[in-house]
């Protein structure tokens, strides 16, 4: 047996979870050291995950377990942990983010000293870490079971932790309901697959895929969609998260959108690579399902995200359509699998790897930002910030670090990733099916709107919150935020740039990852050096590296060549086409107004509904105009408020039984009990 | 012998269901506890065993005297109304009860077949206790009258003991009667409260404690 560090670093991370978490319930009334215990104890046990990590995918799998069996029916299990390459990627992925939000923290929970207890904050932000890393680390289904649960009650908690708002108490409780629909498909396909295997162990599950029935398999296969597509949102199963998602504090947000869905997508590959198996032509259905379900999730996702108001919602659904955009290139590489060609396959599953770490970064980032705004602000509505980069220069440089990378600008590392996806779909042309052919180039298509409309979300959100005036007095007496959360956005933002420069890099570990999955590497013909290319040579190549020069080049030279040989300007500085009146903040161009143009050209997908009116005063001249739009919510209108009555109206029925009285009940016992009696004498 | 002070004890039962005022009640479930008390003395008599003799005196003094005495107090406290006050009427009642007893030789059937000579018909004898009693606390609105039906199951329960096993370990019995007593007591208390809160010791008042 190989001595690894990780033997005993990932019980102390254990540990410290629980150590911080408890201790900080304990130093409740001491703000200062709750505070610093709870999140100094977070960012060790994030330290100590990356390296568990790191070790893990250079030097081979880690294994753990608890000398504890239990048994249930015939089935006994341990309290086992396995970290192999998958897992441990998955463990990078959480902790590289779990280190800076628990910076950024520090500075961000100051906010509730006195309203709500920290020691409760900084409980549930260690469980929910420590959580998290177990979901992605458990080595049995029951292991995984309980740590998923417990994920899914941290977060609860963690998003009505502003209790007292009534709004945040239902948006979780429509978030607890959801995700415990998901937790129980999840257990009944997993169950599924334990019986078949007659076995709780992971390693007894791998490739049980082929001695299942196709109908068994394929139940197991929606079974699956269905519960962990719940929780990474994708539609019409995402209803949960643009609620729930705002109504958290900003940085278990970035938690929970960065990494808590993706935990959703470790299962997925998981269970659909590991355990399942994607074998022959027979299993292409199912990545044309992924297909058109995230490239419709992608794009609904994007679509809410231009015209909402709040920021912190524009970035939850920007996460729903992130979330399409991986699983496009997931239901991308199960295609590929399916008709064989393996190094397809690999490169789109390094691509949906890569996506769903760049995209924690990124989004996690942005979430941060989001925080830091509503920290300064108090607000969260879009309307009613605008100027901040004079007064929050730093933070309006990292989130903009963050714009860049989401939007996929080179060299910033969400152009790697989307990029690899492109080139993974555009090269599906060698195959030779036309129904394949035709939904590929469909999500090929709606990928490339996806991308020009997040685009634009994000100049608005960016252009409204930043640039040009206040838009109210909250935003024109911003003030930046303190160093803690300036430090843990700049890591993340550092991170965006570093990740995307050293692609190349990080390539082949990912390649690592996903080798045994679906039985090929190709990083020695994808990541050449400097360069990036697809697997197929000569198709494309990229390097962001290369980028980046030909960009710090090119840019300043353009500057300087303009202003040398551009002419003479004359400057002059004043209002913009004020015609004579001033100016003020009321005239400025709103986000709404913005996304106009847009929404006019989707209203047959927004059904929005406007209404001007004109109230005439005394005065003939003076007169009020009023113009007010909403955007129905079309997935509760139409689907779940019609479920949800029809649940109601079906309990009430059976609520009938509930009498209240003792003698009713007492009576209920007794007849059940004089019928078995009668049956089994 | 065994068998008529068994059967003296399912009779009690009827009587208890068949009683219309709160007294006689308690003084119907006093008969009956000295019945079983009596039963167990006489098991201890044919048996040899000491041990039971401590059991049936153990009854005779806690629920022939001591409860009966703890439940006339409470109804003197609170002062109950006399009436039972059932939501099924007696004659029916009767009917049920009778219908009861029937089945539950008809459940024990099986057993009786293999059943020791001393206490053939016990089982089912105790098993109709059961029923009974059960069916006391279903029909009666009062929660006095629910704490007397809970101790006439007891009753019937601890008759099945003493008859088919000739005594538990006196340590179990002695937690048992222990327990009896407790559950009195805060049964007992419990009545005060609902008698404070809703000025009466009708239990389906309790319904509008539902959501």
């Amino acid at each position: 047996m190989r001595a690894l560090l990780g033997d005993y670093l990932f019980p102390l991370m254990v540990i410290l979870a629980l150590c911080g978490g408890f201790s900080a319930v304990m130093l409740n009334s001491r703000n200062k050291a709750c505070i610093g215990v709870a999140f100094g104890a977070a960012a060790a046990f994030s330290a100590c995950g990356i390296m568990v990590a790191i070790e893990v995918l250079v030097e081979g799998p880690l294994m753990l377990s608890l000398p504890i069996t239990s048994v249930i029916g015939q089935l006994s299990f341990g309290f086992n942990i396995v970290v192999d390459q998958l897992s441990a990627f998955f463990l990078l992925v959480i902790c590289t983010l779990a280190l800076p939000v628990s910076i950024y923290s520090v500075g961000y929970v100051k906010e509730y000293e006195g309203h709500y207890g920290l020691g409760r904050f900084g409980l549930l932000f260690n469980l929910f870490l420590l959580s998290m890393v177990l979901v992605v680390t458990a080595g049995n289904i029951i292991v995984f079971l309980i740590a998923w649960e417990l994920m899914s009650l941290c977060s609860y908690f963690l998003v009505t932790f502003e209790s007292r708002d009534t709004e945040k108490a239902s948006a979780g409780l429509l978030y607890l309901v959801m995700t415990h629909i998901g937790s129980a498909l999840i257990m009944l396909a997993l169950l599924l697959l334990a019986f078949q295997a007659n076995s709780f162990e992971f390693s007894d599950l791998k490739n049980i895929g082929l001695f299942m029935g196709v109908d068994v398999r394929s139940i197991a296969f929606i079974l699956l969609l269905l519960g962990f597509g719940t929780k990474a949102g994708i539609v019409p199963l995402h209803v949960w998260l643009p609620k729930a998602h705002p109504a958290a504090p900003s940085n278990i947000s970035a938690l929970m959108s960065g990494v808590m869905i993706k935990t959703a997508i470790y299962m997925l590959i998981r269970t659909y690579f590991d355990f399942l198996g994607i074998n022959g032509p027979g299993d292409a259905w199912l990545g044309l399902l992924f297909l058109l379900i995230a490239s419709i999730s992608a794009l609904i996702g994007v679509l809410y995200a231009l015209v909402e108001k709040d920021i912190k919602r524009i970035l939850a659904f920007s996460s729903i359509e992130n979330v399409g955009i991986i699983l496009i290139a997931f239901g991308a590489a199960m295609v590929f699998k399916a008709y064989g060609l393996n190094e397809l396959a690999a490169l789109a599953l390094i691509a949906t790897l890569l996506h769903v770490f760049f995209h924690s970064l990124f989004k996690g980032l942005l979430f941060l930002g989001a925080g830091s705004i509503l920290h300064a602000t108090g607000t969260r509505n879009l309307e009613k910030l605008g100027g901040l980069s004079h007064r929050m220069k730093v933070t309006s440089v990292l989130f903009f670090v963050g714009v860049l990378s989401i939007v996929a600008i080179p060299p910033f590392n969400g152009f790697v990733s989307e990029w690899l996806i492109f080139q993974s779909l555009l090269l599906s042309f060698s195959l030779n099916d036309v129904l394949v052919n035709l939904l590929v180039a469909t999500a090929l298509g709606m990928l490339a709107l996806t991308g020009a409309l997040a685009a634009t979300c994000f100049v608005r959100f960016y252009g409204m919150a930043f640039l040009a005036r206040p838009r109210s007095r909250e935003a024109a007496e911003a003030k930046e935020v303190p160093r803690s959360m300036l430090l843990g956005m700049a890591v993340l933002a550092a991170l965006c740039l570093l990740t995307g420069l050293l692609s190349t890099y990080i390539i082949p570990t990912v390649d690592q990852v996903t080798a045994p999955l679906v039985g090929t590497s190709i990083a020695g013909r994808l990541a050449g050096g400097l360069v990036l290319q697809t697997p197929v040579s000569s198709f494309s190549s990229m390097s962001p590296i290369l980028i980046s020069i030909v960009l710090l080049v090119a840019l300043p030279s353009i500057y300087l060549i303009a202003t040398r040989y551009g002419g003479r300007r004359s400057e002059r500085v004043g209002d913009t086409w004020d015609c004579g009146t001033p100016l003020s903040e009321r005239n400025e161009y709103t986000p709404t107004g913005f996304t106009q143009p847009l929404k006019r050209v989707f209203n047959g997908f927004y059904h929005s509904k406007t209404s001007t009116s004109i109230e005439t005063g005394s005065d003939p001249y003076l007169r009020k105009l009023s113009f007010e739009t909403s955007i129905p919510e079309v997935f509760e209108d139409y689907l779940y408020r019609p479920i949800a009555k029809i649940v109601t109206g079906l309990a009430r029925k059976g609520g009938v039984i509930q009498t209240g009285s003792i003698q009713a009940y007492l009576a209920y016992i007794f007849v059940i009990l004089l019928i078995l009696l009668v049956i089994f004498r | 012998m065994i068998n008529g002070l068994a059967a003296l004890v399912l009779l009690c039962a009827f009587v208890a269901v068949s009683s219309s005022r709160m007294p006689a009640l308690v003084r119907t479930f006093a008969i009956q506890s000295l019945a079983l008390g009596m039963l167990a003395a006489s098991v201890a008599y044919f048996t040899g065993s000491p041990q039971i003799y401590v059991v049936a005196g153990l009854t005779i003094a806690l629920k022939a005297i001591l409860i009966p005495r703890m439940l006339a107090y409470i109804m003197k406290r609170i002062k109950v109304e006399k009436e039972v006050d059932p939501f099924l009427n007696i004659p029916s009642s009767l009917l049920v009860s009778g219908g009861l007893a029937v089945l539950a030789y008809y459940i024990t059937e099986p057993l009786i077949v293999h059943g020791g000579e001393l206490t053939r018909n016990a089982l089912a004898l105790s098993l109709a206790v059961v029923f009974i009693g059960f069916f006391i606390m279903i029909s009666r609105r009062k929660a006095i009258t629910q704490v007397v039906g809970l101790l006439i199951m007891e009753n019937g329960l601890f008759m099945a003991a003493i008859s088919v096993t000739y005594g538990m370990p006196l340590i179990v019995e002695l937690g048992i009667f222990f327990d009896v007593l407790v559950a009195v007591i805060i049964l007992g208390v419990f009545a005060f409260r609902i008698n404070n809160t809703f000025d009466s010791l009708d239990t389906s008042f309790l319904r509008r404690l539902k959501d």
